[in-house]
């Protein structure tokens, strides 16, 4: 009877609670999907500190050099790690760098967690966390969203999606850009995702983080930290940053690294702590018990010790996913403003849209043309009026003529130059550097379409679809015909294959390539390039392969070309040949994000692009 | 409406009989500690040392950075002489029930009984005795005496009264240890007195790619030698067999 009861009630509560809920739907909220799954799980919200009792002097922004035992390091991230400089902070783009998860958890300042519940239908759609270091803010969705594509931006926090299992909230986290595991040098690349467990006892928080890095992990890394609630909250919240002149004078194409086994701090740490060296560079083994035992014989330990400060062993290929949507279909992204990002078809394709004709800029390789001329037409319903090629490369101007045909530019049509032309007006005008149209033009049999309105050393203006729009030549980078194009107001640049991703600058010394222009036209960039807030957000910038990114991605690309430059250049000072240089494996901590050991672009072509063009620059190169 | 709301205040207390029935305390014994666990944590583990790894894989004298010690635990600290406790036979004295946990070795756990969950170490050949229920008395010693018992989640004064979708694995494990006999948190002389009360919280952690973890969060308690209580964090990965068991007797350096 008791049973009967008690069903009877449950299905009167659940009418009178249609009744009191069951009203039209709610509207959305700032936050999250008022109708997400419903979940309940422990409460964490408050204000808590991180406390200091275990890692006591590993907080964030400290750490000594080579302070990496039990971090499973693989070879290439100490590699990294014992290159790091920590004079590297007082390169402009490395002042205010954000912290990523899991290592924001060990920050010093101030934590706070809330809830963010739909006003309407009080679901919990997110649980909010605010970091006072770096004002880190974080979203961690429960309303059961699906992460962003691969190809959308990562920011320091990442995008978050968490779950009650039990009393413990699971937090995933993908999107992360490169950081720190410790700001000594140890870095977490933006391939990596972070499972969080968080654990409530009372007063305490108890998270334990796992960090599958497959650029620089040689297993994943797990590591608890502990937050104390703090009954009062604090009124402290905030972390002044802005970048500044360090160094006044200083070139901006330096910046400050170890070569390879000579970092002159490599022993400080273990030798003021008592540890032996070997341990001290972290990898897998330091996390285990028997590692004890492994260090017993101190002259293997040694010797061990040393072999890994310089690369050894095969050359490695990336191990970071292709964020490229090779699926046969090209995909849209709205970049900022009125520019969009169209992916799948070869080298990225930008799309600025407006009360005028659309401005497209590359068209890709040409294989899938008719879906990006209808995926522009769904965001534009005014013809493709201009069309700017960044690159003669094939994957750029691939669909020249399908989107040339597909187009109009009106602003020709009965202007002073229809007398002379008499296709004035019909289809995109092309746009271009005069050398991608010589090179369209010296292939055999020549390229379809190539531009026909070109532009030899000076930026080409115009002011379209109500904003500013520069193209700007970058001489002698990927070729002599390079341009990126900065559209003002959106406040996006289109770097084409000055800078991706994906791989190491394919730079195309037969066709006017050098490092040195790369290096100069990434610089151009960062100079035009504002950051929102400590490296997140601000300008975006569409790479010619690849997510999109704001200037810290392309500052850390600046930063690993120039460090390999100088490695480089250490050796031909030393008289080394092409061989011996390629022996060395000096990209050896950057291989496993951009490398290739097979392909049509290997870190082999790479370094010999390099040498070459060091040892031969172009004139334009040094002339700038 | 008055006949809603009169079913939702029924609904209410049934709600609220049904979940005293579910724990216990409508009537009947409750369950034995081993049937009512929420996880099962029995097996072997290996510590992973990524947290205090300098401390806990090398510590050094006068190393004792983070805990939060006064000055005569500091003067205690510094004045650590290792060979006089190998002279005294003191060997074990950092492999106490506040520091075993943290020093990098195996452990393996299994139900001594229905009520007695048991840690054995290899490192210093340690075994902790966890009680659910009585605790029997005993004299002072390194493990102390442990009375553990399931804490489940909506504890507190407050209760959750719909709505509780934890789901079957919402619980930890508390163990609190006293009756200790004076020792060291960490292998170079960092000490905590027989003043010191332990808690400890032991949750399980269950990763996508199959790895388990014990998370083990600890407060120490001890006016004599700190001035705020220590809360660490320790864990531990699950292995499939014995692999790697080592039992190895007590060393002080």
């Amino acid at each position: 009877m008791k049973t009967a009861t008690f069903g009877f009630a449950i299905v009167i509560f659940s009418v009178c609670s249609a009744i009191f809920l069951g009203q039209a739907p709610a509207p959305a909220s700032g936050i999250g999907n008022p109708l997400g799954p419903m979940v309940s799980g422990t409460d964490f919200s408050g204000s808590y500190r991180w406390l200091n009792h275990q890692d006591a002097t590993l907080f964030t922004a400290a750490g000594a050099i080579a302070d990496w035992g039990g971090i499973p390091l693989n070879d290439a991230a100490r590699l990294y790690a014992l290159s790091w400089s920590a004079s590297r902070l007082t390169v402009k783009q490395h002042q205010c760098m954000g912290y990523v998860p899991p290592y924001t958890w060990m920050s010093p300042g101030n934590h706070r967690i809330w809830e963010e519940r739909d006003p309407f239908t009080q679901r919990l759609v997110a649980i909010r966390y605010w970091g006072q270091i770096a004002q880190v803010d974080r979203t961690i969705y429960m309303d059961g969203r699906p992460h962003p594509p691969a190809y959308a931006p990562h920011t320091f926090a990442g995008f978050s999606t968490g779950k009650f299992e039990g009393n413990i909230l699971t937090v995933t986290t993908t999107h992360i850009k490169r950081g720190w595991l410790r700001a000594n040098g140890a870095p977490q690349s933006d391939a990596a995702t972070v499972t969080e467990h968080l654990i409530r006892h009372g007063d305490t928080v108890t998270i334990l983080a796992v960090v599958n890095d497959p650029v620089y992990l040689s297993e994943p890394m797990s590591k608890t930290s502990v937050l104390a609630r703090q009954p009062i909250a604090p009124d402290a919240w905030l972390y002044a940053c802005d970048d500044s002149e360090q160094i006044v004078g200083r070139k901006n194409d330096y910046v400050p690294s170890h070569l390879f086994g000579q970092n002159p701090f490599v022993r400080e740490y273990a030798e003021k702590n008592n540890v032996p060296l070997l341990g001290s560079f972290g990898g897998r083994e330091t996390l285990y018990p028997q590692f004890l035992a492994a260090v017993k014989d101190t002259a293997a330990a040694e010797a061990e010790a040393k072999a890994k400060m310089v690369p050894s062993g095969p050359p490695q290929s990336s191990r970071a996913p292709d964020p490229t949507p090779n699926d046969g279909n090209i995909h849209v992204f709205h970049v900022g403003g009125n520019v969009y990002m169209l992916a799948g078809d070869g080298a990225n394709i930008a799309v600025q849209v407006g009360p005028q004709g659309a401005l497209v800029i590359d068209t890709g390789a040409g294989k899938l043309s008719d879906q990006i001329v209808a995926e522009i037409g769904k965001l534009s319903s005014k013809p493709i009026q201009f069309i700017v090629n960044t690159s003669f490369h094939a994957d750029h101007v691939g669909g020249n003529k399908k989107l040339q045909t597909a187009g109009a530019d009106p602003s020709l049509m009965g202007s002073f130059f229809s007398n002379q032309f008499a296709d004035a007006g019909q289809g995109a005008t092309v746009i271009g550097h005069q050398n991608v149209q010589t090179r369209m033009q010296e292939q055999k049999p020549p390229w379809d379409t190539p531009p026909s309105d070109t532009y030899l050393e000076d930026r080409r203006r115009k002011y379209h679809n109500d904003e500013a729009v520069e193209i700007f030549p970058m001489p002698n980078a990927i070729t002599d015909g390079d341009s990126i194009v900065h559209f003002r107001r959106s406040d996006v640049i289109v770097a084409g294959d000055i800078f991706t991703t994906t791989q190491y600058p394919f730079i195309d010394v037969r066709n006017g390539g050098s490092l040195q222009g790369e290096i100069r036209a990434l610089n151009f960039i960062l100079d035009r390039t504002l950051y929102q807030h400590d490296e997140d957000g601000g300008t975006w910038i569409i790479p010619g392969h690849g997510r999109v990114t704001n200037e810290w991605e392309l500052a850390e690309y600046r930063d690993m070309l120039v460090i390999i430059r100088d490695r480089v250049q250490a050796m031909i000072k030393n008289g080394a040949t092409l061989d011996q240089v390629k022996a060395a494996r000096l990209t050896a901590d950057f291989d496993v994000r951009f490398g290739q050991t097979a392909g049509p672009w290997t870190t082999d072509m790479f370094v010999e692009a390099v040498y070459t063009s060091l040892k031969n620059p172009p004139q334009s190169a040094t002339a700038k | 409406m008055r006949f809603c709301r009169s079913s939702l205040v029924l609904v209410l207390v049934l709600l609220g009989s049904l979940k005293g029935h579910a724990q216990g305390r409508g009537g009947g014994p409750p369950p034995a500690a081993r049937a009512a666990a929420p996880f099962d944590m029995t097996g072997y583990w290996v510590s992973i040392v990524s947290e205090d790894w300098r401390w806990r894989m090398f510590p050094t004298k006068g190393d004792y950075a983070g805990v939060p010690l006064n000055p005569e635990g500091r003067k205690v600290a510094d004045s650590w002489d290792p060979a006089k406790d190998e002279a005294a036979g003191e060997q074990c004295k950092a492999y106490g029930a506040p520091g075993i946990m943290r020093i990098p070795g195996r452990f393996h756990i299994t139900w001594q009984d229905d009520q007695t969950l048991k840690i054995e170490a290899d490192a210093g050949k340690q075994i902790r005795i966890f009680h659910f229920g009585a605790a029997p008395a005993g004299g002072a010693d390194l493990q102390g005496v442990s009375k553990a018992e399931w804490e489940f989640a909506q504890r507190g004064l407050g209760r959750a009264i719909a709505g509780d979708r934890g789901g079957p694995q919402a619980g930890s494990l508390k163990v609190t240890t006293t009756n200790l006999r004076p020792g060291y948190l960490r292998r170079n002389g960092v000490p905590y007195s027989s003043n010191a009360k332990l808690t400890e919280y032991y949750d399980l952690v269950k990763e996508s790619n199959g790895d388990t973890y014990l998370v083990l969060t600890s407060t120490l308690e001890d006016p004599t030698y700190l001035t705020e209580p220590m809360i660490t964090a320790a864990h531990f990965k699950q292995q499939a067999d014995a692999t790697g068991w080592n039992p190895a007797p007590c060393a002080v350096r």
